[in-house]
């Protein structure tokens, strides 16, 4: 009994410590290896290899649709995808269309072409022929709806008030027209592209943030979906296999040591656990009896 | 007129026939009934654009009770509805640059990402708290999340490729079931939920009391 | 050379980002306040501005371009906004019946087949066919998704094998959650290095991320222990 209380030092601070400890080292050992990165190495998972394979297939020429269902804050998380995806795209000559699910995503395709400027530049590609941004134009449900029966129904005008026609979009008349679909979500509006488009037969892949990959596994076991790359990590495994490093890979190393802070404060906590609380129990209970 | 537009009855005959006109020609292949449906969906869509204006006037009149009753800090409610009409104002300038676009930039980008980032913190706050093996449950959700956490460092997966494939496994097999398990229950409470909507048994969905 | 509007939105994103963290303090502040408000206000604004963007593109270029029947959509919209007004919200009703019919219509003619038929016919696998590995996936997610599934059975009562059944599932639930917190965790994860990198990558901007935390901690600090944390702090 009096062992208990007399360990009570270290093992109690380990089961009871203020979680203000928690938060400081999560954010040290994030900013330190940004700030002095030492590039780890990492592994690729089948998931990646599976939507690598789908861009693999993607010809010239060929129409896709680049659905951005996030906020500022999701694409933080899955930039890398999103970058690295759009640099296989323009490398194999596709044209692309950016639409829009959340307000502030409307000037995300601004920052996309500006990540992959030399390959659209070496690529030779140009406003309306080759690219398109289309802004909102998924509100609600309705709206994914209705563009995916009627296209030219809904969409008028490009982000900034400017006529669509004249541009590769005259070739889209309805879902089928599109040769893929490329969303990259926190899950917006993506309920509703897979429901009124990948559904019917449009094929799309998707990559979208961690807390949706247990929602949208199911989607690709059962054919909807053909691929699905996960979060930030998924991002950096996908610009290692077309090798082209970006802001994935670089986050990798801040990426390991989160998980592993993480990992170190759930030991601590049941050390503490078994070492102090449990004890602490243990004794009133036989105090009590 | 007033007396029509109250009327109970015609409301769920009207959402009733709204219901089939979009879901029977989605089955039925005739062009005609598709062009139209299609037209009611843009209408929807339109007028669904319109409820965001409900949500606005919510958080205006909030903000006006506040700042009229002088509580403490009514000055950030002031200031919250200055900047919403300094955006709007913004807006019309020009939103390729200017005000609009450093305020995208330097305002909502860094706090929107904030907003949901600093849920990290918390996570792993609250499991370094709460993950602990005090029974059997407790006991596999810390070894199956212990076990895909290990996988996930992108170190450990390139050097202990042993946790590779039990991580895959948890993650493709209990991951995928539970997300299953989880989509078809949400359908079929949906799909419930719908029926007793388009039956007339929600009142409340469509603004009524039991009572009308 | 970084001009100053480019400094001015590094500089100014920054501090409020840090003050928005300055929560993780565990009192409620001014800063946290401010930066709260700022987001709300800015946001809402940018919700208004876009829904009638869409509005305009949708609606009224097309019935400029002669589709009258839209004009239906600006009727029915205006008819919705009365739902604010004490005497003749019953206006709106019309416009929610057909919104709504509309919207369950779209969704139950899709989700019974991607939520809920092709997700079963998904869990009939082959249970006898296959290499190893694959048996072993196939036996583990059919019997997961069978005894998960009687665990959310509320509305009969859960005695003999029923019961038993539900226990397990609950169990290989329990599992399951662990797998999927990990991967929520990740994404969290993600999302701060995402943030981080973006105050961090090109290195002009590391200084601004360094001082805005200190500047940020050095307030709380200040006001911590000054007494000021909770009176300009507004109520809840």
């Amino acid at each position: 009994m009096m062992m208990a209380k007399d360990s009570g030092g270290i093992l109690k601070w380990m089961a009871e410590y203020d979680r203000r400890y928690v938060y400081l080292v999560l954010f040290l050992v994030m900013v330190g290896p940004l700030l002095r990165p030492i590039g780890m190495p990492i592994s690729v998972s089948p998931d990646t290899v599976q939507y690598y394979n789908v861009l693999q297939q993607v010809q010239p020429g060929d129409k896709v649709f680049f659905t951005l269902n996030t906020e500022f804050s999701g694409y933080n998380e899955i930039q890398s995808g999103i970058i690295a995806t759009m640099r296989v795209l323009v490398e194999k000559h596709a044209r692309i269309a950016f639409g829009v699910a959340h307000v502030e995503a409307t000037v995300i395709p601004e920052l996309i072409v500006k990540a992959v400027q030399a390959e659209m530049t070496a690529n030779d590609y140009q406003y309306g022929r080759d690219y398109i941004i289309l802004g909102y134009i998924f509100p609600n449900e309705a709206a994914v709806a209705a563009g995916a029966q009627d296209f030219h129904g809904v969409v008028t005008q490009d982000w900034l008030g400017r006529p669509i026609a004249g541009t590769f979009l005259d070739e889209i008349d309805d879902w089928e027209d599109w040769d893929l679909i490329a969303d990259f979500t926190t899950g917006i509006a993506t309920s509703f592209l897979i429901n009124h488009y990948a559904l019917r037969g449009t094929p799309m892949i998707m990559n979208c943030i961690g807390i949706m990959i247990a929602s949208e596994k199911p989607y690709v076991d059962s054919g909807v979906l053909l691929g699905l790359l996960q979060s930030m990590r998924g991002g950096a495994e996908l610009e290692f296999l077309i090798g082209r490093p970006g802001p994935g890979l670089t986050a990798m190393d801040g990426f390991s040591f989160g998980h592993y802070a993480l990992i170190i404060f759930i030991l601590i906590g049941n050390v503490g656990y078994f070492g102090y609380t449990r004890q602490q129990q243990m004794r009133v209970d036989r105090e009590a009896k | 007129m007033a007396e029509i537009l109250k009327n109970r009855q015609l409301q769920i005959i009207v959402m009733l026939l709204s219901f089939l006109f979009v879901f029977l020609p989605y089955f039925l292949n005739v062009p005609q009934l598709n062009t139209a449906s299609t037209k009611l969906i843009t209408i929807t869509s339109i007028v669904t654009a319109f409820t965001v204006a409900l949500a606005v006037l919510a958080q205006f009149r909030r903000g006006i009770n506040i700042i009229n009753r002088r509580s403490r800090g009514w000055y950030f409610k002031a200031y919250m509805l200055m900047t919403l009409v300094l955006m709007l104002g913004f807006s019309l300038i020009s939103r390729e640059t200017g005000p609009y676009h450093w305020v995208m930039f330097a305002v909502v980008n860094p706090l929107s990402s904030v907003n949901y980032g600093i849920l990290a913190f918390y996570m792993a706050s609250t499991a370094a708290r709460a993950f602990r093996a005090r029974n059997t449950k407790a006991l596999l959700l810390l070894l199956s999340g212990f076990i895909v956490l290990i996988y996930q460092a992108p170190l450990t997966g390139a050097y202990f490729t042993g946790f590779e494939p039990i991580a895959l496994y948890l993650g493709s097999t209990f991951g995928l079931a539970a997300g299953r398990m989880f989509l078809i229950s949400v359908t079929v409470g949906a799909i419930v939920f719908g029926v007793r909507v388009i039956m007339g048994n929600e009142p409340s969905v469509l603004g009524l009391s039991k009572e009308e | 050379m970084v001009d100053f509007i480019e400094i001015s939105v590094v500089a100014v994103g920054t501090f409020l980002a840090m003050s928005m963290f300055s929560t993780l303090y565990g009192k409620s502040s001014p800063l946290y306040a401010l930066a709260e408000e700022s987001y709300i206000g800015f946001a809402t604004g940018l919700t208004i501005i876009w829904n009638i963007d869409y509005i305009w593109k949708t609606g009224i270029v097309n019935i400029m371009a002669g589709d009258w029947v839209l004009l239906f959509s600006i009727l029915l919209g205006a008819m919705m906004l009365m739902r604010v007004h004490p005497k003749y919200g019953y206006v709106a009703r019309l416009p929610i019946a057909i919104v709504l019919g509309a919207q369950f219509g779209l969704s139950l003619r899709t989700i019974i087949f991607t939520g809920f038929i092709q997700q079963i016919s998904a869990t009939i696998v082959p249970l006898f066919t296959g290499g190893t590995q694959t048996l072993i996936y196939n036996w583990t997610i059919v019997i997961c998704v069978i005894f998960m599934l009687t665990f959310f059975f509320y509305t009969i009562e859960m005695k003999g094998a029923l019961g038993m059944s539900a226990r397990f599932g609950e169990y290989l639930l329990y599992i399951a959650f662990g797998a999927v917190f990990a991967q929520t965790f990740m994404g969290r994860l993600g999302l701060v290095i995402g943030f981080l990198q973006s105050y961090t990558i090109p290195d002009w901007k590391t200084p601004y991320l360094l001082a805005s935390m200190a500047l940020v901690l050095a307030l709380i600090m200040y006001m911590d222990r000054a007494g000021l944390l909770e009176k300009l702090t507004p109520e809840e």
